[in-house]
């Protein structure tokens, strides 16, 4: 991870909404530690069946994720997929509970400071979704939002733990 | 290690995210895989709880959640039973056509339990009582997804009423609001029953008051849906006092609060004064009474007084009554303040009201942990959070179950109630649940009821799903819903697999 996660207010804000604005009895706290291990994916696990292209010979891009366990996972992806259709089509624990359409912010991941001014600023809709990211950081945006163009080759994402921790122990 | 045969209550997104955690933590390389059983019970005949009873249908995006669902129920370690509905005692108001399974027959065939049955009651104004003129935001709700709890009642007379006063300042009452003034004709494209849009077509509603106790920096609403309320196409918003847009010195406020003081601010999209359906948002406004209609007023559509009492924000944010007051005529009053959990569910806490749990795990009266069994949702934290916060909770419960009951395998960080040290004990415990069971009965009552014809399985809501896309398909919408009446019909017709 190259940037902790954020304030307990931000985290708060999600669970004032339908209510009167009570915090909730029980805390959830981000942390970022793997709610269960996850293996290394190699290309043969690709799921075309996800919305994403292969990419043209010399016209491949790149994208490191960083998933709770701190692995990282590089891939050779197309200009114009976003990184929540490639996440889900390698098999990387991302949710997409909207389906991409930019009205759950189950995708919120947290992009390196490095790469974060080269994507297009966030629109209206976007910041109205980042509003109530889990464990909001100064550079988080949203997965089914980034779409790949070759500014962003090489990008760096950590994918921000969803839970307080469970860890496997033997098992993978 | 005994196997984790699971029944949980409520077949809402709570409950979904719980089991289809379980399922994906426990895959074909474990061990453990083929030691999971999980039923779901609703007492609905048809899945996902506020999704499809809940969400507004001009927000279709947020139903894509259930695919998530659908990909849960496809994993044969999990069963769905549809119009169970689990109790404690004789409930105060049955849901018509579902089948009452006391929660000790249930627990007999279960070594897990998990309480996920939602915030369902709405909670009331003392100075508002319900009437024909003056209801809860769910009833209205419960109206325009037709919950199976209104088939036989009859919809709000929107013809007759002029101007609407909606008491709350959540996102369920823009919610109300935006169906009260967005279009009929664009709100037909959308999961919005025929019987629904025929009463708002004919509606008379011109002007909508939202009135809350607070300020804009207390409001429970997201920016999102107040952004939707400012772009509504037939409305527009008669601009705030400047001075309840006031932001207190030293104030620092949250990214979402000052997003939300922006919106206001800048105002709706339509400038007021056209001939626009107009909406207020009224701050600093606590309703204190409604006059009863009185005959002999000249205004026929504008029949109730409603008294307000007017507050400043003590430093502590608490709204205190300054001393003065107003009054609002108005038709027809919505109160939106909020939800509570049925105070005959199991380990209920009046004073919480919702379930008592500490940490996923319930605790009972005396503060005894429950051995195995667990909260989550609304059900746990009460009616607060939208989807993201309930799949967060969801997760975290089914990752405490599964260090509880695996140990050796998955182990929790920072779980309060275990002792620090790996595989720490849970101190008192009290048991109710059984302490084996086998992997695949089911009480009697259910299968019963499921040999009637009564019960649905996830099958018959596929099918149903299916159906109602097409028939919406048909009307150039998303869907045309079906009550519990013409599933059954549908089913039969389908070669009786009920
Ligand atoms: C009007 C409204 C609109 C909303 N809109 C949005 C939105 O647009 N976006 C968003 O992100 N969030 C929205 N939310 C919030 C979201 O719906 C909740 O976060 C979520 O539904 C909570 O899930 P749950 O499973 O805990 O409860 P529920 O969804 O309420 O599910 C509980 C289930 O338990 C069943 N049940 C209850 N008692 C029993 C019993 N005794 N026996 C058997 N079954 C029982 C109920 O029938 C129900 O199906 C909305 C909430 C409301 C009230
Ligand atoms: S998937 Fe819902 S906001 Fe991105």
């Amino acid at each position: 991870m190259f940037r902790s996660i954020a304030s307990q207010t931000l985290v708060r804000s999600s669970f004032r909404t339908y209510a009167n604005g009570v915090p909730a009895l029980r805390s959830i706290r981000p942390q970022n530690i793997s709610p269960r291990s996850i293996r290394l994916f190699h290309q043969s696990f690709i799921n075309y069946h996800g919305h994403i292209h292969k990419p043209k010979p010399g016209e491949e891009l790149h994208v490191t994720f960083i998933t709770k366990d701190g692995k990282q996972h590089e891939f050779e992806v197309a200009e114009g997929d976003n990184i929540l259709d490639i996440a889900q089509a390698y098999n990387l624990d991302m949710e997409g509970a909207c389906g991409g359409s930019c009205a759950c912010s189950t995708c919120h991941v947290i992009i390196d400071p490095e790469f974060y001014d080269e994507i297009p600023e966030p629109d209206d809709d976007e910041n109205d979704m980042l509003d109530l990211a889990f464990g909001l950081t100064e550079t988080s945006r949203l997965g089914c939002q980034i779409v790949m163009t070759k500014e962003l080759d090489g990008i760096r994402v950590a994918l921000p733990a969803m839970t307080r921790n469970l860890q496997s122990k033997d098992f993978n | 290690m005994p196997p984790i045969k699971l029944a949980i209550i409520g077949a809402g997104p709570s409950s979904f995210y719980v089991a289809s955690r379980l399922l994906a933590s426990l895959p074909p390389s474990s061990p453990h895989h083929s030691a999971l059983r999980i039923h779901m019970y609703d007492r609905l005949w048809a899945p996902h709880g506020l999704v499809r009873y809940g969400v507004a249908p001009d927000h279709p995006e947020v139903k894509n959640c259930t695919h998530k669902f659908d990909d849960a129920a496809s994993d044969l370690r999990l069963q769905f039973f549809g119009n169970v509905n689990i109790i404690t005692t004789p409930p105060i108001a049955p849901v018509p056509g579902s089948v009452m399974l006391p929660l000790k027959s249930l627990i007999s065939h279960y070594t897990h339990l998990l309480l996920s049955s939602g915030c369902t009651l709405p909670t009331l104004h003392p100075a508002l009582p319900p009437s024909d003129d003056c209801v809860s935001a769910l009833s209205l709700v419960h109206w325009y997804t037709q919950h199976p709890s209104v088939v036989h009642k009859p919809p709000p007379p929107l013809e007759k009423y002029k101007h609407v006063s909606i008491i709350g300042q959540g996102n369920v009452s823009l919610d109300v609001a935006r169906m009260l003034l967005t279009p009929p004709s664009t709100l037909e494209k959308y999961d919005v029953p025929e019987s629904v849009l025929e009463v708002l077509r004919r509606s008379s509603i011109k002007h909508v008051s939202i009135l809350g106790r607070r300020g804009p920096l207390q409001a429970a609403f997201t920016t999102k849906e107040l952004r939707e309320m400012m772009n509504l196409e037939d409305s527009s918003m008669v601009p705030i006092d400047h001075t309840h847009l006031a932001i207190p010195e030293g104030t620092k406020l949250t990214r979402q609060q000052s997003r939300t003081m922006q919106l206001l601010q800048k105002g709706s999209k339509n400038k007021p004064g056209l001939d626009f359906q107009d909406l207020v948002v009224g701050l600093l406004r606590s309703p204190t009474g409604l006059a009863p209609p009185l005959s002999s007023l000249a205004s026929p559509s504008l029949p109730y007084t409603l008294s307000l009492a007017h507050n400043e924000l003590s430093p502590e944010m608490r709204a205190i009554p300054t001393g003065e007051t107003s009054t609002l005529r108005t038709s027809m009053v919505v109160t939106a303040l909020g939800h509570q959990a049925e105070p005959t569910i199991p380990w209920y806490d009046p004073s919480l009201r919702h379930v008592r749990a500490v940490g996923s795990r319930v605790v009972n009266e005396t503060g005894h942990t429950m051995k195995n069994v667990y909260a989550s949702g609304w059900a746990a934290m009460g009616a607060r959070g939208v989807l993201v916060s309930t799949m967060i909770d969801a997760y975290g419960v089914a990752d405490t179950m599964l260090a509880d009951s695996f140990p050796e395998q998955f182990y929790k960080e920072g779980d309060a109630l275990r002792s620090a040290t790996d595989g720490g004990s849970l101190g008192d415990l009290s048991e109710v649940m059984a302490k084996e069971a086998d992997l695949d009965s089911v009480p009697e009552e259910v299968l019963d009821a499921k040999a009637t014809g009564n019960v649905t399985d996830y099958n018959d809501w596929r099918m149903i799903d299916q159906e109602e896309v097409r028939r919406g398909e048909k009307l150039g919408k998303e869907r045309e819903r079906m009550n519990w009446e013409d599933a059954k019909a549908f089913l039969g017709r389908m070669g009786g697999s009920l």
